[in-house]
């Protein structure tokens, strides 16, 4: 590094990195120089001329723009010269000049540069007496914003935006001079994943959030730093409420995680958290009728439920469910009262025991971010396994898009469909589901074949792994895994070339059966290639990593410790007053195939899975849902409890990099009864005559890092607004090379085309669909069909069709998509109406057919 | 929408750009998608946004830059009338208004059978024949000037002729007496004149000057040919360093000590030719493309040779259509010669040359912004540093430089560096084509020695005043942007530190005489107009400024004016020059500057006499604004047209009064 330059700024000693620009210099010095265009994220443009300085030279001062000049050793630089003061109030007559100043009905109005930097350095009084030029006004760039082009004073920061974050320009300066405008191509919304973020950054009212348009005045609302609970990522957010209702929902910074950016679903979808629907008292069935009761007889009902089915059919026969979607305090509870009161491990989520994760996370979001912001990139190539971060995980993307063409960073993808990342040109290695394992082989035995790159422990046992991954060869990866071989051998020379590699897998790539194979074929390919430490399995829900440190898994108590690890029995056993069931549990899929008599669901919905599940679930002998919507589930339980969600009871949620973050209280419900799961949890535990105390979330987080040691020290206190990271080097294990196998799924005649699923971002789910604004951009349900396929079975874009497996059948509309790879049928999860999961029926690889409907 | 044959051509003019610089091609596509639909359609740009690999965005961007794209069918001829100063004082308005009565519809506007599309045009480069008027044949894209247009009658000459069909038969330019079709004979090259021998302007009276037997019979060629076989590189640069050419767009920037900013061992770089002559005033480089192109393509042999640079791209604005094909022509006949291609003159140098359209923008004449453009972006300058000799064309080294400053090139290799340091001074060497229109007798081009006085260019050559009995009342000394001078400075030595102690530049010579008849308040509109027509938009005080210092001479001309405006006008200038993010903020102002520092009292008058008591302007009632989501406020749809709409003629306009 070179050292630091000194200038002098307004009589001010000022010490700056060399390269570091005027205008942030100056604010080191507490000097404020006005921008519009100018934008710390984002690369200098200087065309408001707001920041004009005058810097000392050999032949007089000259005016400059602070934004675009670089700090130089011995510079004197003046902000507050007359001359300086004319330009500024000479340049803001400019701006307003034709800016319609409807600043009373301008939701920007309050929080508005242009609105401050008038009253500091503008004039008082507008000279123009001709009419001001007019533009278009509410005007629709897409179901999320509005474009007012009479308030834009195009800084450009909307286009670089999408230019430079998001690498999809979007949004294009149109006509010239005085009729430049910010405009779309016409017929061609803004539909980039994080596009609300161009509102954040508007220096004026001229972008606007469609979804919480005049819903708010920004002095008049409560303020509430969060995080979003949409996703793993677990960006930081602002929540703003007034009268009991989110408003609306902003970025905040944390450079650990989003840097200031959010994705549309966090920002926009939050109509759920008001719901007119929401659960406000708790329901008991009354001749087959759910009515309303109070707490205490439904509470009584379960405990005395709960009880006869333990008595009658064991503990084991009693399971609960848990939520990734839900904070830790609560998921803690649950298994803490199924362990200890009820004395079963019939403990588990969605996405848990069924997926083969790992325990650490990622290593850390910032070593995805570092490449934009230094030359010392933490990673320099990311091979994404089953992961569609585009449509899962959108910040994550953004930070992939920056680290590939800031940073140089390489990408590689292996996804059954040419996911969107797979434009950067890295190998990409399309793949049949069910031959995951094989790939990985394949990778493998690839890399065996490297010359250089390979880590020296695992190298000696080179000759095993050419054993085990013989069969793995380019036909296999042809023929089964549909896999072009030459990507193959190119991703295994990258991944031994790479000093750093990332792999990251998701839950679509390790679920069901073949699950832990895939798994240690991953860690396989990550040993030998050197990356072993940076092995990572991503859940997708915010608080996937959450449950699995909490416990709500089968086979593991809290902190990632397996059901017979003495040490952590015996000090549960110490902390909880119980003794511990010693036996697995059962996973969600085991339990729901039928093998709970009783089952307490807390913000899950597997009815609306799979049609076999919710009949099952009519058959029990008790069924409790903790819930905030009468959910399919729901509407088939004994008792249904009201609660209180996201924003509406403290909580905290661990993301993708095991940061742990307050989401606290920020709206209350006065009109609802509805409860926090965790207190709902406490009363039954005390039903059932255990001593539970835990007066607030911030007790059970004190328990939590009791129970969990990688939690001890991460009280809400502790954690602050910026979260924290818990130790995962505890955890790791040492690295091994396994033999893995996959039994390969027949092909079929009568079905076939292979069903790929996954998740889309703006899916027909509970809280995404609440919010009606953004019915437009919802995918709705269809089935993606590659060009060939559709042109073979002779369907254009929009035909019904009806898709079936051996399993059930589906209503769906056809869209014919690049992405989706010939032989493959695509239909995502959560679409409104079209349960993937009939088709599926718990099965992880399915085929199908498509045949026009009738 | 893009036929099979669409994306052939398309493919073809991709190949002329470097591997991942396709986005290139984007303005010479536009040209082909125009030309089959008439305009370009959403639907072609989304699929040439495909092709090019870029967003639809940056595609429709790039159309609503430039004014020779349109949006919607212009009609099957196109007729633009240059309304900008040097055709006003020669009668443009006139001109317009016989094009409007002969076609039966106003300018902006299309003839009911659609064949006929009529606009007026800012600066087309045809000031000495004014007045004048550009046609673009849709059905081929070609464009042919119609020149010399002083009467209604040749006007309806031109139209009938375009009825006919037989307007295209040539590209060279039609005047009342150069017309094949009736009169049997071309025009030839415009009025032009000047020292005894000349050089730059020798061979255009030549019969077939422009092709390559006739250049090499004059001995053309044998120069570069001697250079580059004998000569280091380095040699040349030296060599034109001492010979002390200055750019000859407008800036005088020296070219060899621009040269010798190239970083040393960077590779490829380019060299770009800045054919985008626009500076209303100016029209030499035309001349030197249109009648001895061979003269500016053995400059840019030996001058790429000089840069190392093994592609040189000639950007040439968009109206110079038979520039254009006359520099592919002589492209081509070089390229068989093999004195460009891959061995030039057997040397083993390389050199490749492509023409690039510009499509109708002032402001790419700036070298950064006509990167921009030639990269296929909005020509919109970029920051500088880094300088185009650093990071230039897609991030290289780059050399731009003016046509007359590369013709310049072949003389001084070819005279050597005495010879041409015995034109001029000492700090402006050599000969100048000095551009004269506006109110003399004999408008033209005239190369004479740097240093030649206005009065000997203007009474001399230029024969004097237009008319006997009407004085002269103001000179323009270097193009539209430069700062007027008065008639007691007619002694002013026409050279780079003689224009500029007068108070002035010498710009891009072009030399606009403004005699009495004119006022001062319409010459200073119609110049603040067409730089609100050509801002680029990209900076505050040029966007907004410039529009408000027009729209307050409008209420000035038609009756509303205030004295205090004149101090508003003059803060609102000042505020704008040297504010701006480049040099266009000053071009647009320094001529209204001067002349209301100048010609003062003549705004004082005229709001006198048409404003005495001040009343200001009855002020709009500002619109009502509605907090309602989803229904547009209506505002867009207001009858009130755009200020620029009103800008060259008035409908009560009655020429002849």
């Amino acid at each position: 590094m070179a050292d630091n330059v000194t200038l002098t700024i307004d009589g001010k000693q000022v010490s700056a990195a060399p390269g570091m620009l005027l205008v942030d210099a100056a604010e080191i010095a507490n000097i404020e120089i006005p921008v519009f265009c100018s934008h710390p994220k984002l690369d200098p443009v200087g065309c408001c001329r707001m920041c004009m300085v005058e810097i000392e030279g050999p032949r007089g001062s000259r005016l400059m723009t602070a934004c675009t000049t670089p700090v130089a050793e011995g510079m004197v630089v003046h902000t507050n010269t007359p001359q300086v003061a004319e330009v500024q109030e000479a340049n803001l007559g400019f701006i307003l000049l034709n800016h319609p100043l409807d600043c009373p009905i301008c939701d920007k109005g309050g929080e508005c540069p242009l609105q401050d930097q008038t009253m500091r350095f503008g004039p008082g009084i507008s000279q123009l007496v001709e009419p001001k030029r007019l533009k278009q006004k509410n005007y629709d760039i897409s179901d999320m914003i509005v474009l007012d082009q009479e308030r834009c004073v195009l800084c450009w920061r909307c286009i670089r935006y999408l230019e430079e974050w998001e690498d999809k320009p979007q949004l294009g300066l149109h006509n010239r001079g005085n009729e430049t405008v910010i405009d779309i191509q016409d017929g061609q919304p803004v539909d980039a994943k994080t596009s609300g973020n161009i509102i954040d950054i508007c220096p004026v009212g001229a972008l606007t959030n469609q979804i919480s348009r005049f819903a708010y005045r920004p002095w008049e609302v409560e303020r509430t730093a969060s995080v979003c609970n949409h996703c793993s990522v677990g960006c930081n957010i602002r929540v703003d409420t007034r009268t009991h209702t989110v408003r609306r929902i902003i970025g905040r910074e944390n450079m650990q995680v989003n840097d200031q950016w959010i994705c549309d679903k966090g920002r926009f979808a939050h109509a759920w958290v008001n719901g007119e629907n929401r659960l406000e008292t708790p329901l008991l069935r009354k001749n087959g009728e759910l009515v309303p009761v109070q707490w205490s007889e439904a509470l009584d009902f379960i405990a005395e439920k709960l009880q006869a089915v333990k008595q009658q059919h064991g503990a084991s026969a009693i399971g609960a469910i848990g939520s990734a979607k839900i904070g830790n305090e609560s998921n803690y509870a649950l298994q803490r009262l199924f362990r200890s009161v009820i004395g079963t491990n019939n403990i588990d989520h969605r996405d848990g025991a069924d997926v083969a994760g790992l325990a650490t996370g990622l290593p850390s979001l910032a070593g995805v971010m570092k490449p934009q912001y230094g030359p010392n990139p933490q990673v320099d190539t990311i091979f994404l396994f089953g992961i569609d971060p585009s449509e899962e995980l959108p910040i994550l993307d953004l930070h992939l898009k920056r680290a590939v063409k800031k940073g140089g960073a390489k990408l590689i993808i292996a996804h059954p469909r040419k996911i969107e990342l797979t434009r950067y040109n890295g190998p990409y290695l399309a793949y049949e589901p069910g031959t995951e394992a094989t790939l990985l082989n394949g990778l493998l035995r690839a890399a065996a074949g490297q010359k250089e790159g390979l880590n020296s422990t695992a190298v000696s046992h080179l000759a095993d792994v050419k054993k085990w991954t013989e069969e793995a060869d380019d036909r296999a990866l042809a023929d089964l895994c549909r896999t072009d071989p030459a990507a193959v051998k190119a991703a295994a020379a990258m991944l031994a070339k790479s000093e750093k590699a990332l792999i990251i897998y998701g839950p679509q790539a390790a679920r069901g059966s073949d699950g832990p194979a895939i798994r240690d074929g991953l860690a396989n390919l990550a040993f030998l290639t050197g990356h072993q430490d940076r092995l990572a399995f991503v859940g997708l829900e915010a608080n996937s990593q959450g449950a699995r440190d909490m416990g709500v898994l089968p086979d593991r108590l809290p902190g990632h410790a397996s059901i017979g690890s003495s040490d952590a029995v015996k000090r549960l056993e110490h902390l909880w007053e119980c003794k511990l069931p010693t036996a697995a549990g059962q996973s969600y899929k085991q339990m729901l195939d039928g093998g709970v008599k009783a089952l307490y669901v807390m913000g899950a919905d597997p009815a609306s899975e799979r049609p076999e599940w919710a009949e099952k679930l009519d058959g029990l002998d008790l069924l409790v849902v903790q819930e905030l919507y009468l959910t399919e589930t729901a509407k088939r339980a004994d008792v249904v409890l009201p609660a209180l969600g996201w924003s509406e009871t403290d909580a905290t949620f661990t993301n993708l990099e095991r940061r742990v973050q307050r989401a606290p209280k920020a709206v209350a419900l006065p009109q609802s009864r509805a409860a926090a799961d965790w207190a709902i949890l406490s009363h039954l535990a005390q039903k059932l005559g255990a001593k539970w105390h835990f007066a607030d979330a911030k007790a059970l987080e004190a328990e939590i890092g009791k129970a969990a040691p990688i939690y001890r020290g991460l009280t809400w206190e502790a954690l602050g607004d910026q979260g924290l990271q818990w130790d995962a080097s505890a955890l790791k294990s040492k690295p091994e090379l396994k033999e893995v196998r996959q039994k390969m799924a027949k092909g079929s005649k009568e079905y076939p085309l292979t069903l790929v699923t996954g998740t889309v971002l703006f899916d027909g789910g509970t809280l995404f669909g609440a919010t009606e604004k953004l019915d437009g951009v919802t995918v709705g349900p269809v089935v993606g069909l590659s060009p060939a396929d559709a042109t073979k079975l002779g369907l254009t874009e929009g035909a019904a069709v009806a898709v079936s497996s051996p399993e059930g059948s589906l209503s769906l509309t056809v869209h014919i998509s690049e992405q989706v790879q010939p032989g493959s049928a695509w239909i995502p999860e959560s679409l409104p109406g079209a349960p993937v999961g009939a088709l599926l029926n718990g099965s992880v690889v399915q085929r199908v057919k498509v045949e026009k409907a009738a | 929408m893009i036929t099979d044959s669409i994306r052939s051509e398309i493919d073809e003019i991709m190949t002329r750009y470097p591997a991942g610089r396709q986005r290139s091609a984007v303005l010479p596509a536009l040209y082909v998608i125009q030309r089959e639909f008439g305009y370009c359609p959403v639907e072609a740009q989304n699929e040439l946004a495909e092709i090019l690999g870029i967003a639809p965005v940056e595609v429709s961007a790039v159309v609503g830059f430039y004014n020779m794209f349109h949006e919607e069918p212009k009609g099957e001829y196109h007729v633009e009338v240059c309304t900008n100063v040097p055709c006003l004082l020669r009668g443009s308005r006139q001109c317009m208004h016989h094009f409007e009565e002969t076609l039966g519809v106003h300018h902006g506007q299309k003839t009911e059978d659609g064949q006929f599309g009529l606009d007026h045009m800012e600066c087309l480069g045809s000031c000495g024949t004014a007045p004048m008027a550009a046609v673009t044949d849709q059905k081929t894209g070609q464009i042919r000037y119609f020149e010399n247009l002083d009467s209604a009658e040749d006007v309806e000459k031109v139209v009938d002729l375009l009825k006919s069909g037989k307007g295209f038969t040539t590209l060279e330019r039609w005047t009342p007496e150069g017309d094949p079709e009736n009169a049997g004979v071309t025009a030839g090259p415009y009025n032009h004149g000047g020292m005894d021998p000349k050089y730059l302007l020798a061979r255009v009276k030549t019969p077939d000057s422009h092709t390559l037997a006739s250049y090499e019979a004059d001995g053309g060629y044998a120069t570069a040919k001697r250079v580059l076989s004998e000569m280091e590189s380095a040699a040349v640069i030296e060599q034109v360093k001492a010979s002390g050419i200055r750019g000859r767009g407008g800036a005088g920037f020296p070219t060899g000590v621009k040269w010798g900013f190239l970083p040393k061992g960077v590779f490829p770089r380019y060299l770009v030719v800045n054919a985008d002559e626009s500076e209303p005033g100016t029209f030499k480089d035309r001349m030197i493309m249109e009648y001895d192109p061979h003269q500016l393509l053995e400059g840019i042999v030996m001058s790429a040779f000089a840069i190392e640079a093994e592609q040189a791209y000639v950007y040439i604005r968009g109206e110079y259509y038979f520039a254009y094909t006359r520099m592919q022509a002589a492209i081509a006949e070089a390229k068989a010669a093999g004195y460009l291609g891959d061995n030039c003159f057997g040397t083993g140098k390389k050199l490749e040359v492509v023409m690039h359209r510009g499509a109708g923008a002032y402001e790419c004449g700036e070298e950064t912004a006509q990167l921009s453009s030639l990269e296929g972006y909005r020509g919109q300058p970029r920051l500088k540093p880094p300088f185009p000799a650093v990071e230039g064309l897609y991030a290289k080294p780059t050399i731009v430089n003016n046509v007359e400053s590369i013709a310049n090139v072949t003389h001084v290799m070819r005279h050597g560096v005495e010879w041409y340091r015995s034109y001029g001074t000492e700090q402006s060497a050599g000969m100048r084509i000095f551009c004269l229109s506006g109110n003399v007798k004999r408008p033209g081009l005239y190369e004479l020695p740097h240093a030649t006085t206005l009065r000997d260019l203007i009474y001399e050559y230029g024969g004097g005043p237009e008319l006997d009995d009407v004085p002269i009342k103001a000179i323009v000394p270097g193009g539209l942007s430069m700062k007027l001078l008065t008639p007691d400075q007619m002694d002013t030595p026409l050279d780079y530190e003689s224009v500029a102690a007068a108070g002035s530049l010498l710009g891009s010579a072009g030399v606009i005489v403004i005699d009495e008849r004119f006022s001062m308040v319409e010459i200073a509109r119609r110049t603040l107009s067409f730089y609100r027509e050509e801002s680029c938009g990209k900076c505050t005080p040029c966007r907004e400024g410039g529009a408000w210092l027009e729209k307050i001479m409008l209420r000035i001309e038609e009756g509303q004016g205030r004295e205090k405006d004149l101090e508003l006008l003059e803060y609102i200038a000042r505020n704008i020059a040297g504010k701006s993010f480049c040099p266009f903020g000053e071009a647009s102002v320094w001529g209204m500057q001067s002349n209301l520092a100048k010609f003062r009292h003549e705004f004082l008058d005229h709001i006198e006499a048409t404003n005495p008591s001040s009343v200001g302007p009855d002020i709009p009632i500002r619109p009502i604004y509605r907090p309602d989501t989803h229904t547009p406020s209506g505002l867009h749809q207001n009858e009130q047209k755009p200020q620029g709409e009103r800008i060259v003629l008035h409908d009560e306009f009655v020429p002849g009064d």
